[in-house]
């Protein structure tokens, strides 16, 4: 019995197994090596071992440490963004969605729309000449801001991030509101809780974990970020909407320079184990 | 959905699957040329002929593929590095070609082919003296400029005495409005400042110029026609790098008085082709300096109501130095690991001969030809004498323009320079960054 078990979980565990070695281990294994040789398009089949020159030259880059500023502030930002403006309408926004679905339908459609097209979109809607926002804009006040700017381009991402990405983080919290027994409510409401208090008191820490888990989410979402940033404003005018997706693929592709980009990546792979380790550490304790 | 369905839908997908690959393995000759523009158009109508020659067997006659623009040369860098022999012949920008020369053979063209293009398009696909395709198409930038608003400056005394005032004021004399076509870059700056509503509430337009200012590594092609006129090269005869120079200063110093006068959008450090094509057939922009490939919509009247009527192309204003502009070829060469080398090197051949290049050129594509042979489509395609004319008398390519790392040489200028004109550093930092970079990129 135990042996036709452990036959049946080796059938089905290996090709998982398998998956996970070709499309992670091999490029994984690649990229280490990579990202200590000298190589470029012409010697992609036979890197030179060069030394750990590619990672000096990473963390010596002023850019690549500003990439990694504008990444962190925009995961941040946009996570927070996001995550209380999805909150506040999963909480506020309940009794409309008690008996109706289609109004949460119409939520989630920007969800539907892919990054890119989302940015292209943007670059339409804010253009002076050919987009409604300046256009009535002028219209009305004879003026418009400066959306794409050096000093705003950074806010209208930050906005256009979180119009996208608001309704994920309020299907996440629309679903815990739900799943609260409505029997704590009544309770709290017969003991004289008031709306905030019971928001507060009972609510809010029950959807603590679901919080934690959008705000996660949500960052490591907003700090890769590529697709619409690129589109809109590429690298930004002296490099400054670079995020640390861009500078990764801007070494590899637009200078060449493929040691360096990999080993940018291979900086941020260990960052990320990192963080994600001490979270899991973090969450464990807190759980025991 | 019901097996017997769902498998019907699959044989028909697979189906389908076979014979679009049947439909490129076919293929004797596989060319992967530039998609969805006029160069696709041209390119069919080129394949079309050659295929329906009689001296072409028919394992030698010639299949098309296209792929996405997005990421173009991106995905081609990774097809060729791996070897790919999945087409034998393939895209080439100037800017490009000493990236993809390793990968690449040399081509034979046509013994007309010189007298055809002239040294200067033929060179736009040289790298390290060796020719690695036909030029099919050539871009450079025009003056694009709203004659209306010209003719009523020049005509009326008023307007001029304000002209004069405006460039004092903001250029350090008086000038008076010229002819487009006898414009310094100190001209032009005065007319767009005039044609400003922030400098000229009177002006009819709210802006004089529209600039593209994204940190993109064309816009510092177009650009960089400001530094040539006024002397300015990336490297002189002895590969010292001179980017560093009064040429230089001037031409980014030019752009950011504009740019800070406002005569030119505030969202401009996020202008590409479109955006400026936009605000220009907006008609609230007096003058600016575009690629060719946008003169077919901004002088149609239907394509562009507010201006196409409107608006006249000569080249770029002239510099102390002398008139230029950028110029770079898109072409078609061999693939090292091509399958039919034989077959690719006699359509190539074929490509850079005068019938080939006027198919061509009647199909739409921008070739740039000799006087001579353009006169023959001159009815029907006025432009292709424009484009030949100043191709012949300002084109340039800046020295090391088609070097291995030219690519990158554009992305660093562009980062640097963008900085400078969005105030996030100094012009004397961008330019020794620049300096700096390029002395690496160059070594």
């Amino acid at each position: 019995m135990e042996t036709t078990h452990r036959t049946e979980w080796t059938l089905l565990a290996t090709p998982l197994v398998a998956f996970l070695l070709v499309c992670l281990g091999f490029p994984a294994i690649v990229n280490l090596i990579y990202s200590v040789s000298e190589i470029s398009f012409e010697t992609l089949r036979n890197p030179q071992i060069s030394g750990f020159g590619n990672f000096v030259a990473v963390l010596t880059d002023e850019a690549f440490w500003r990439a990694n500023w504008f990444s962190l502030r925009f995961g941040l930002l946009t996570a927070v963004l996001e995550c209380l403006i999805g909150l506040g309408l999963a909480v506020f926004l309940a009794p409309l969605f008690k008996n109706r679905s289609w109004p949460i339908a119409i939520l989630m459609l920007p969800l539907m729309v892919a990054p890119a097209l989302m940015g292209l979109m943007y670059r339409l809607v804010l253009h002076e000449f050919a987009g409604p926002v300046p256009h009535y804009l002028w219209a009305w006040f004879g003026n418009s801001p400066s959306f794409l700017g050096p000093n705003s381009a950074f806010w209208t991402l930050i906005v256009v991030e979180t119009l996208q990405w608001t309704p994920f983080a309020f299907l996440l919290f629309h679903m815990a509101y739900q799943a609260i027994p409505e029997e704590l409510r009544e309770a709290a409401a017969i003991d004289g809780a008031t709306g905030f208090a019971r928001f507060w008191r009972i609510e809010l820490p029950l959807m603590l974990p679901t919080l934690a888990a959008a705000l996660l989410i949500r960052f490591i979402d907003g700090f890769r970020v590529f697709d619409n940033v690129y589109v809109l404003t590429g690298s930004g005018a002296g490099g400054s909407t670079t995020s640390l997706s861009i500078y990764i693929y801007e070494a590899f592709f637009k200078q060449a320079a493929i040691g360096k980009a990999v080993a940018a990546s291979v900086v941020l792979f260990v960052a990320s184990f990192m963080v994600l380790y001490g979270l899991n550490r973090f969450a464990r304790r807190r759980r025991r | 959905m019901r097996p017997v369905a769902r498998f019907a839908s699959m044989l028909a997908g697979s189906v389908f699957a076979a014979g679009l690959w049947a439909g490129v393995a076919s293929a004797e000759v596989t060319v992967l040329g530039w998609p969805g523009g006029p160069e696709e158009t041209a390119l069919r109508a080129a394949a079309e002929a050659y295929n329906a020659r009689d001296d072409v067997s028919d394992e030698n006659k010639v299949e098309l593929l296209f792929f996405n623009r997005d990421g173009f040369w991106d995905k081609l860098q990774a097809d060729l590095a791996a070897g790919s022999d999945a087409f034998d012949l393939n895209l080439l920008a100037t800017y490009s070609i000493g990236r993809y020369a390793p990968f690449m053979e040399p081509v034979e063209l046509s013994d007309g082919a010189q007298a055809l293009y002239g040294d200067a398009v033929l060179s736009t696909m040289q790298f390290d003296g060796k020719q690695y395709g036909v030029p099919t198409d050539l871009s450079l930038h025009f003056m694009y400029y709203r004659k209306d608003l010209i003719d009523a400056l020049m005509s009326d005394d008023s307007a001029k005495a304000r002209y004069a005032e405006i460039s004092k004021e903001h250029l350090g004399q008086a000038l008076e409005p010229k002819n487009p076509d006898d414009w310094t870059w100190d001209d032009y700056a005065a007319t767009a400042l005039y044609f400003t509503k922030a400098v000229n509430p009177d002006s009819p337009t709210r802006y004089g110029t529209v600039l593209q200012m994204k940190n993109l590594l064309f816009n510092i092609m177009v650009w960089q026609s400001t530094a040539r006129s006024h002397g300015g090269d990336w490297m002189d005869a002895e590969g010292n790098i001179t980017v560093n120079s009064d040429a230089f200063r001037e031409g980014l110093e030019l752009y950011k008085m504009l740019y800070d006068a406002g005569a030119t959008p505030r969202d401009s450090l996020s202008y590409e082709f479109a955006e400026a094509n936009a605000a220009y057939a907006a008609g609230q922009v007096a003058a600016m300096v575009q690629w060719n490939a946008a003169a077919a919509d901004l002088t149609n009247a239907e394509k562009s109501p507010a201006v196409g009527d409107a608006t006249a192309t000569i080249a770029p204003p002239a510099g102390p130095e002398s008139r230029a502009t950028h110029i770079h070829g898109l072409g078609l060469g061999l693939n090292k690991s091509a399958g039919n080398k034989d077959g690719a090197k006699a359509f190539l051949k074929w490509l850079s001969t005068e019938e080939a290049a006027l198919i061509y050129a009647r199909a739409g594509g921008a070739p740039a030809l000799s006087a001579e042979a353009v006169a023959a489509v001159a009815e029907e395609r006025p432009d292709l004498v424009q484009l030949g004319e100043y191709a012949g008398a300002y084109g340039y390519v800046m020295n090391g323009g088609a070097s291995a790392n030219a690519l990158a040489i554009y992305e660093l200028q562009a980062k640097e320079f963008t900085g400078y004109w969005s105030g996030q550093q100094d012009l004397d930092t961008a330019l020794s960054n620049v300096e700096k970079g390029m002395a690496d990129l160059l070594k």
